[in-house]
C-alpha cells in the first residue's frame, strides 16, 4: 500500500539536486486543480473557490483549472493522479475520506502515495435531533442508546465514513460499544435531515456548517446536541456547546487540504505552501470561507503530513472496532 | 387573500428589468441543456455558482431556477425526435412521442409536450404558492418504509408497459433492477458486481441505459431493416395545431398529470421519474383507447410531460420551505442560496420574502418564455428528421456518445453503452419491451436501499411496511393496479368463452 520509502528518496534526490542551484519554482503553464467528484460537493466547492479567490486576488501569474473527475468517492481520480508521478502542475482537494475509503478497501492509494501540500480549513460535525425530541444534551442521547442500542442514528454516507467514524468515535468515548450504534446511511445529508424531521430516526450526525439553517433560534426544526470543536462555534451556532463542554473528551475535524502527485518537487510544495497561506489572508478567501462556514486551519506540508498519519491511525483504530477492517 | 398579496410583491421583484432578463437567460440555457442529453441541469447549475456569487440572492435563484426548470421543459425534444431521453424524468415521454415523430406528427408530439410543460409548469406554482408549507409536513412523513411501498406502487407501472407479453416485460424489469445493483453498496459499502474496476465502483449511469436500450438500440435496429428507399421519407413534420378535440383528449391527463407530477414532486428522491410513470400508466388505464397508448398516442405525451414539469417545481417545497434538497439538483441550488447568504429553511419566509416570493412570481413568468420560446422553435428542431437517414443515424450515434462521455469522461461508459444497445437490440428482435427494464433500473436503486433501510431501523422486523398507514395504503393501491387488470382480464376471458 505505502510507498513512503520512494517518496523519500525522491524527496532526497530532489533536495540535493537543487542544493546550490536553489531554483524557486513557478508554474510554466496552468496548473490542473481536480476535484475527484461531480460538481457540487464539498470538494468541487474548495476547488471552484480556491481557483477563484486566487484569480480575483491576483496572487498567481497561472490559471489554476478546476477539473471534475467524480468516480468512486475519489477513488478513481486518485488512481489518475498516482499515476501522474512528477506533475508539478496538479492538485487535487481532499478531506477524510482519502484515508478513509482507502481503510474500507474501495481504492488502491491512500494518502501516502501523495504528496501533502497543504489544509486550508476545517469543519466539524455536530448531532441533531428533533425539536420537540426529550433529548437536551449529548448525555440524554448517549444514555438513551445505552439502554436501546437499537436507536436509529442517520448520516449522510456510507458506513465505515466520515459520519459514521464521527459518532462511532463519539460513543466509544461515552463508554458504549462503538459497533453497537446502529448507523442507517442515507444517500444525502439533506434525505437524513428530512427523516429526523419526519420522525423516522431518532437523531442525525452532520457537518455543523450543513446544519446551521435548520437550528435556528425559534424557528429551527431541529436542536443541536453539540460540536465536535475544542471551542464554542461563532454565528448561529454559539449556542451550540462543545462535546468537551459536555463532559465528553471528543473533538472530530473535517478537515479540508490540497495534495499533489507523488513525487511532486520540493520547489513546487514550497510554492503551493506559500501561495495557499498567503491566500489565508486575503479578504477574498475571508469572504467566501465565512459564508461556506469554513474555519481556517492552514498547515503547512510537512505538518500536514503528520496530521494525515495521525489521522490515519485514529480512523483505522475506530474501524477496527466496527469490524470493518482487519 | 395573503397569498395574493405576497403574490404581487414577488411580481414587483420578479418584473423588474434585470430579473426578466434572468429568467429568460436562464429558461433559454436551461431549454437547450435539456435538449442535449448527458449535460444535466446538475452540472449546468454547479457551473454557475461563480456567475451567481455576487447578485442580489433574489436574481441569483430566478437565474438559476429557471435554468433548471427550462432543461425539464426542453427535455421532452430528444425524447420524442430521437428517441434519446436526456434525464429521467423524460423516458415516459418517448414512449408515446417518439412514435409519433415517426408517425410524421413530430411538430404535433413537440407542441403537446410544449403546452402540458407550461400547464404542468404553471399549476404546480400556484400549488406552490398556496399550499408549499403545509406541503413540507408531507414531505418529511415519507420515511424508508414508505419510500420502499412508493417504488412498489411505481413498479408496477410494468404490468402496463409490457406490451404483449407480461412475462417478458417482468423480465426485462428484473435485469433492470439487477443491473441498479452494480456498484458499492451503502448500507455496508461492500462492492457488487464491480469486477474490481474502480469505473463501477458508483454503479451504471441512468444515461448510459436509457440511450443505449432506446436510442442506440433504435439506430441499430434501422440498420438492421436496412433499405434506403423502403422507408416512405420522414420529413412530414406534421401540423403543429391541435384540433378542438384533442385539446379536450389532453386536458384530462394533463390535469391529472400536474397534480400528481405535483405531489410526488414534492417528496425528496426520485419525484419527476415516478411522477411521469405513475401519470403514464395511470392515463393507460384510464383512457379507453388504452390499448394505443406506445404507438403515438396523444394523451401518452401529454401525462408525463406534465407530470414532469410539475415534480420540477414540487422539488422546491422541500428546499424553500425546510432547507433540505429532495434531489441533487436542489442540492446544488441550496450550496448556491447559502454561498450568497441565504440559508433556505422555515424563518426564510419572514428574513428573505424577497427570495422566496420573487422566485415564485419569476417561475410564472418564466413558463409563458418557455412556451412562447419553445412553440416557434418547434418546426425548426423538428427538421431534423429532415436529414437523410445515413446523416440522421450518425448525429443520434454521436450525440449518445457526447452525452454518456461527458457524464464521467470514461471510454468505459461509452462501452457499456454499446453492449446496452446491443441488449436493446436483442430485446426489441426477440419481444422484449425496453420501457420496464428502464423502469426497473431507476427503481431498484431506491426500493432496495429503502426497504434496508427501513428494515434496519425497525430491527428487521418485516412489519414496518404495514404498520405505516401511507405504506400500507401505497401497498394497497399497488396491489390493485396489478390485480384488477387480471381480474377484469379473466372475467372478459370467460365472458367471450360462453358467448
Amino acid at each position: 500500500m505505502s510507498t513512503k520509502t520512494p517518496l523519500k528518496l525522491i524527496a532526497v534526490a530532489a533536495v540535493t539536486l537543487s542544493a546550490g542551484s536553489a531554483m524557486a519554482f513557478e508554474p510554466s503553464k496552468s496548473v490542473e486543480f481536480i476535484a475527484p467528484a461531480n460538481p457540487g460537493g464539498g470538494w468541487d466547492t474548495l476547488v471552484r473557490t480556491v481557483s477563484r479567490v486566487l484569480q480575483e486576488e491576483e496572487l498567481a501569474e497561472q490559471n489554476f483549472a478546476p477539473i471534475n473527475t467524480p468516480g468512486g468517492g475519489g477513488a478513481v481520480a486518485w488512481a489518475e493522479v498516482a499515476k501522474d508521478e512528477g506533475n508539478d502542475h496538479m492538485l487535487f482537494a481532499t478531506s477524510p475520506p482519502i484515508i478513509l475509503v482507502p481503510l474500507t478497501g474501495s481504492s488502491r492509494y491512500d494518502h501516502s502515495d501523495f504528496t501533502p501540500v497543504a489544509r486550508l480549513s476545517t469543519d466539524y460535525i455536530t448531532l441533531l435531533v428533533d425539536a420537540d425530541s426529550d433529548y437536551e444534551d449529548i448525555d440524554d442521547l448517549m444514555e438513551a442508546i445505552r439502554e436501546n442500542p437499537g436507536l436509529s442514528i442517520g448520516g449522510g454516507s456510507a458506513p465505515g465514513s466520515m459520519d459514521h467514524i464521527a459518532v462511532a468515535g463519539l460513543a466509544g468515548e461515552a463508554g458504549i460499544e462503538p459497533g453497537s450504534i446502529n448507523y442507517v446511511a442515507f444517500s444525502g445529508g439533506g434525505e437524513a435531515m428530512t427523516n429526523l424531521m419526519g420522525g423516522h430516526i431518532e437523531a442525525v450526525v452532520s457537518g455543523a456548517s450543513e446544519a446551521v439553517g435548520l437550528i435556528q433560534e425559534e424557528e429551527g426544526e431541529l436542536r443541536a446536541l453539540g460540536v465536535s470543536s475544542t471551542e464554542r462555534l461563532g454565528g448561529e451556532l454559539a449556542n451550540v456547546p462543545t462535546f468537551e463542554e459536555q463532559g465528553l473528551d471528543y473533538t472530530f475535524d473535517i478537515w479540508r487540504g490540497v495534495m499533489g502527485p507523488p513525487g511532486m518537487s520540493d520547489e513546487a510544495v514550497a510554492y503551493y505552501e506559500s501561495l495557499f497561506e498567503e491566500m489565508l489572508e486575503t479578504d477574498g478567501w475571508a469572504d467566501a470561507r465565512d459564508r461556506l462556514g469554513w474555519i481556517d486551519a492552514y498547515q503547512g506540508s510537512e505538518e500536514f503530513g503528520e496530521f494525515l498519519d495521525a489521522q490515519a491511525d485514529e480512523f483505522s483504530d475506530i474501524l477496527r472496532e466496527l469490524g470493518m477492517v482487519e | 387573500m395573503e397569498s395574493l398579496n405576497n403574490l404581487i410583491y414577488g411580481f414587483g421583484i420578479a418584473l423588474s428589468p434585470m430579473n426578466i432578463l434572468y429568467v429568460f437567460t436562464g429558461v433559454f440555457a436551461g431549454t437547450i441543456i435539456g435538449m442535449l442529453p448527458g449535460l444535466g441541469p446538475i452540472s449546468a447549475l454547479a457551473l454557475m455558482i461563480p456567475i451567481t456569487f455576487a447578485m442580489d440572492p433574489s436574481s441569483g435563484l430566478i437565474l438559476m431556477a429557471g435554468v433548471y426548470y427550462g432543461a425539464i421543459f426542453g427535455g421532452s425534444t430528444s425524447s420524442i425526435l430521437l428517441n434519446a431521453p436526456g434525464v429521467a424524468g423524460t423516458v415516459a415521454t418517448s414512449f408515446d412521442g417518439y412514435p409519433m415523430a415517426k408517425k410524421g406528427q413530430a411538430g404535433k408530439a413537440l407542441a403537446i409536450a410544449a403546452y402540458s410543460s407550461f400547464v404542468g409548469g404553471t399549476l404546480s406554482v400556484v400549488g406552490l404558492m398556496l399550499v408549499a408549507p403545509l406541503l413540507s409536513k408531507v414531505a418529511v412523513s415519507f420515511g424508508p418504509a414508505e419510500y420502499f411501498s412508493l417504488m412498489v406502487l411505481g413498479l408496477t407501472a410494468v404490468v402496463s408497459l409490457s406490451d404483449k407479453s407480461l412475462i417478458k416485460g417482468l423480465i426485462a424489469a428484473v435485469v433492470g433492477i439487477m443491473v441498479s445493483i452494480i456498484g458499492i453498496d451503502r448500507q455496508t459499502g461492500t462492492e457488487r458486481f464491480t469486477f474490481g474496476s474502480a469505473h463501477l465502483l458508483d454503479g451504471v449511469d441512468f444515461l448510459v441505459m436509457a440511450l443505449g436500450i432506446f436510442a442506440l438500440a433504435e439506430v441499430f435496429y434501422m440498420l438492421l431493416r436496412g433499405g434506403g428507399g423502403k422507408e416512405q421519407p420522414r420529413n412530414a413534420i406534421g401540423s403543429l395545431k391541435l384540433t378542438r378535440g384533442e385539446v379536450k383528449e389532453i386536458a384530462g391527463p394533463m390535469t391529472r398529470g400536474s397534480i400528481l407530477g405535483f405531489f410526488t414532486g414534492v417528496l425528496p428522491g426520485a419525484g419527476a421519474t415516478i411522477g411521469s410513470f405513475l401519470g403514464y400508466s395511470m392515463e393507460k388505464r384510464l383512457a379507453k383507447d388504452g390499448d394505443t397508448f406506445g404507438q403515438g398516442n396523444i394523451k401518452g405525451v401529454a401525462a408525463p410531460e406534465s407530470a414532469n414539469n410539475a415534480a420540477c417545481t414540487g422539488s422546491f417545497v422541500p428546499l424553500l420551505t425546510l432547507g433540505v434538497p429532495g434531489s441533487g439538483t436542489t442540492a446544488v441550488l441550496l450550496g448556491a442560496l447559502l454561498v450568497m447568504g441565504v440559508t433556505p429553511g422555515p424563518a426564510m419566509l419572514q428574513d428573505r420574502p424577497d427570495v422566496f416570493w420573487g422566485v415564485i412570481a419569476s417561475m410564472y413568468i418564466g413558463n409563458i418564455f418557455l412556451l412562447v420560446l419553445n412553440l416557434p422553435l418547434i418546426p425548426l428542431i423538428a427538421k431534423i428528421l429532415d436529414m437523410p437517414r445515413a446523416l440522421l443515424l450518425s448525429m443520434i450515434l454521436i450525440f449518445c456518445m457526447i452525452g454518456v462521455y461527458g457524464l464521467n469522461f470514461s471510454v468505459i461508459d461509452l462501452y457499456l453503452l454499446l453492449a446496452f444497445g446491443l441488449l436493446g437490440l436483442a430485446m426489441r428482435l426477440f419481444g422484449f419491451p425496453a420501457a420496464p427494464m428502464i423502469l426497473g433500473m431507476i427503481l431498484g436503486g431506491v426500493m432496495e436501499e429503502s426497504m434496508r433501510r427501513a428494515l434496519q431501523i425497525a430491527g428487521g422486523d418485516w412489519s414496518v411496511f404495514v404498520d405505516k398507514p401511507i405504506s400500507l395504503w401505497l401497498l394497497v393501491i399497488a396491489a390493485l393496479s396489478v390485480f384488477l387488470p387480471l381480474i377484469k382480464k379473466a372475467i372478459k376471458g370467460l365472458r367471450l368463452r360462453h358467448a
